[in-house]
């Protein structure tokens, strides 16, 4: 699943449109936007550090993200010097504490990267005007939700599995954004925004494991194995540890555990044979 | 955007060190700017501490060893530790071992780096005249051997780092400082321009090619361990060949028997300072990190008997394993040169 998060509606409209979500009407706090089949949940936070990492807990604490679960922060920022453009960030300055974050950044994609900082307040150039006059190497974004997204998204979500990606829409002038504006700059980079959505679904889909679920499917043969040996807690524990090194060294011990059966040796009369025959099983293969 | 996408799919991780994280303090400073000159284009990205990076909580380092990042820092606090219970001192008196590198660009699932640290990152500290100094001053009241690639493969690093040059002339100027350099890498060419110095060991730790492929991922080949090492010798350098850790497989004793007699026949055994022997053992804590962290490892998932806090394989088959080498070492160099681990 990703999770797209937002903090206005003109931010999230080409997501809507895109991927058909559908409205989840029981959500009244904030707007929740849905597609089970896309694998797409999308939520508008509402502006600001308070609003986002409110929605952001309450989103995560319902739906559980999984380690091949993505959250997206997608919105406008301001630059101090680039009047357009769209930033993947690397680096997430939270204003008022001057706390740092660092999303890893592990996979390639076709942006520029930069430096965000998250402040309380639109960062106008009238009221910090020494800012615009910062050599280019210390450029910067800002906004007003990145640094509590991730500080609320880190409870749920590992550091490689966030992505901060902003559209610059001004230099620091309020009066330059509007709500048409806004949807417009969207729609200019929303190519480059899918195509990076689609990518990271693909990698979180490739990645997952087949070797270790496989050993998942094995629970139930391990629980009756297991009953029929009589195992304690202790017994229970080393035998799940055993049986995770043979699946993974690609040992067949189903076969062994069946012979065991066949041979009439399970189930064990009492724990005293269950545990020599524990000893046995794994002498078979240590 | 189409072909870039299809590029992605074939190779979608980052490059290595495609961003290099470099602490404010030290921006300007010498080997800063000789590695940075090395990358030029990286992404610098400036941070405060090395540990607001390195020590993030819920690192993935699965997916950080696909795209290792540099971290360049200056160490602070204690620079040389005496050394640990697990690791061999080779009946040195002062033992002690320093980290200038955190972490390697070598994968071996085994490594108790993967249970120690929190990221997979590398963390390069530049300020190497410091542990200099501290050395320096230690060295004024005793000698001392002293472990510098313990905590990374400093040789294998030698493109990025040059610490390995530095550490050699710095132990060219203390006639009573011992180093061993550990290493898997088989980098010949750095020996090119370096003049052997009897107080420099390179101990390389070899593995059954099985091994090696099983779990030592990115490492050199047996061959070309063996083929450095041979040259080494050759060129009068002291190298001490590691056993160290043996890891177990099915049919580890015909592994291990093959790999000898081709360490035999590529090696003048009489020319080696030492070589030591020790089955895999790790720290409760450090294997309980790595089993979290990689699920699908089955080295690491072995059922490991537990001791004083420490993991190791189960007695008689530790024993059957270390006894069968210190065996068959035995019929190509004297007994006093087998140093087998022991607590």
């Amino acid at each position: 699943m990703v999770y797209i998060f937002t903090a206005l509606y003109c931010e999230a409209h080409i997501f809507i449109r895109q991927f058909n979500l559908v409205k989840n009407q029981e959500c009244t706090w904030y707007q929740e936007f849905y597609n089970e089949t896309a694998g797409i949940r999308l939520v508008i936070t509402g502006v600001g550090e308070i609003a986002a990492a409110a929605v952001v807990s309450s989103v995560c604490s319902i739906y559980r993200p999984t380690p091949n679960d993505q959250l997206f922060n997608i919105g406008i920022c301001a630059h101090t010097t680039k009047n357009e453009g769209i930033f993947l960030c690397n680096k997430i300055i939270e204003k008022t504490t001057n706390k740092t974050f660092y999303p890893d950044m592990l996979y390639r994609h076709p942006f520029n990267e930069g430096t965000i900082v998250t402040g309380m307040l639109p960062w106008i150039t009238d009221h910090d005007n020494t800012q615009i006059t910062e050599p280019s190497s210390t450029d910067k974004l800002y906004d007003m939700e990145a640094a509590a997204i991730y500080q609320a998204g880190i409870h749920f979500f590992d550091p490689h599995q966030m992505i901060f990606l902003k559209i610059v829409s001004d230099r620091g002038v309020l009066e330059d954004v509007s709500k048409e504006q806004t949807s417009l700059l969207m729609e200019k980079y929303q190519q480059s925004i899918f195509d990076h959505i689609e990518l990271l679904s693909t990698i979180s889909l490739k990645s997952r494991n087949d070797k270790y679920h496989l050993c998942k499917e094995n629970e139930q043969l391990i629980e009756t194995f297991c009953a029929d040996l009589h195992c304690t807690k202790a017994m229970k524990d080393s035998m799940r540890q055993i049986i995770q090194y043979l699946t993974l060294s690609g040992i067949d011990y189903i076969s062994i555990i069946q012979n065991m059966y066949e041979q009439k040796l399970l189930p064990c009369k009492d724990k005293k044979e269950g545990k020599q025959r524990f000893e046995e099983f794994k002498r078979k293969f240590l | 955007m189409k072909n870039l996408k299809e590029n992605f799919y074939e190779n979608y991780f980052n490059p290595f060190f495609s961003h290099i994280y470099v602490e404010r303090s030290v921006r300007n400073h010498v080997r800063t700017q000789a590695i940075l000159a090395k990358f030029p284009s990286a992404k610098v990205i400036e941070i405060n501490h090395y540990k607001d990076v390195f020590c993030r909580s819920r690192q993935s380092c699965q997916l950080q060893h696909r795209t290792q990042k540099l971290i360049l820092a200056a160490r602070q606090g204690t620079l040389l530790y005496e050394g640990a219970p697990v690791c061999q001192s080779f009946d040195n008196p002062y033992f002690y071992y320093t980290s200038c590198v955190m972490n390697c660009i070598f994968d071996c699932e085994y490594c108790y780096l993967k249970g120690m640290y929190p990221s997979a990152n590398i963390v390069v500290f530049v300020n190497l005249e410091d542990i200099f100094a501290e050395v320096a001053q230690k060295l004024e009241n005793h000698s001392l051997y002293l472990c510098v690639s313990y905590d990374t493969d400093l040789l294998a690093m030698e493109p990025i780092t040059g610490y390995v040059r530095e550490w050699h002339d710095f132990a060219a100027r203390h006639e009573n400082l011992k180093i061993e350099i550990r290493t898997k890498c088989a980098n010949k060419t750095f020996f090119q321009g370096i003049a052997p110095l009897s107080r420099i060991i390179y101990a390389f730790t070899l593995s059954p090619q099985a091994v090696i492929e099983a779990f030592e991922h990115h490492t050199p080949s047996l061959t070309e361990r063996l083929s450095c090492a041979a040259e080494l010798t050759q060129k009068g350098c002291m190298v001490r060949l590691c056993f160290d850790p043996m890891i177990y497989i099915p049919d580890w004793k015909q592994h291990y028997q093959e790999m000898l007699e081709q360490v035999f026949s590529s090696i003048n055994m009489k020319k080696i300072v030492d070589v030591s022997v020790g089955t895999f053992r790790i720290s409760q804590d450090y294997l309980k990190n790595m089993r979290k962290r990689e699920p699908e490892s089955a080295v690491i998932w072995f059922p490991f008997q537990k001791e004083n806090g420490y993991c190791h394989y189960p007695d008689d088959l530790m024993e059957q394993m270390e006894s069968f080498l210190i065996e068959e070492l035995e019929q190509k160099i004297s007994r006093e040169k087998i140093f087998r681990w022991r607590t």
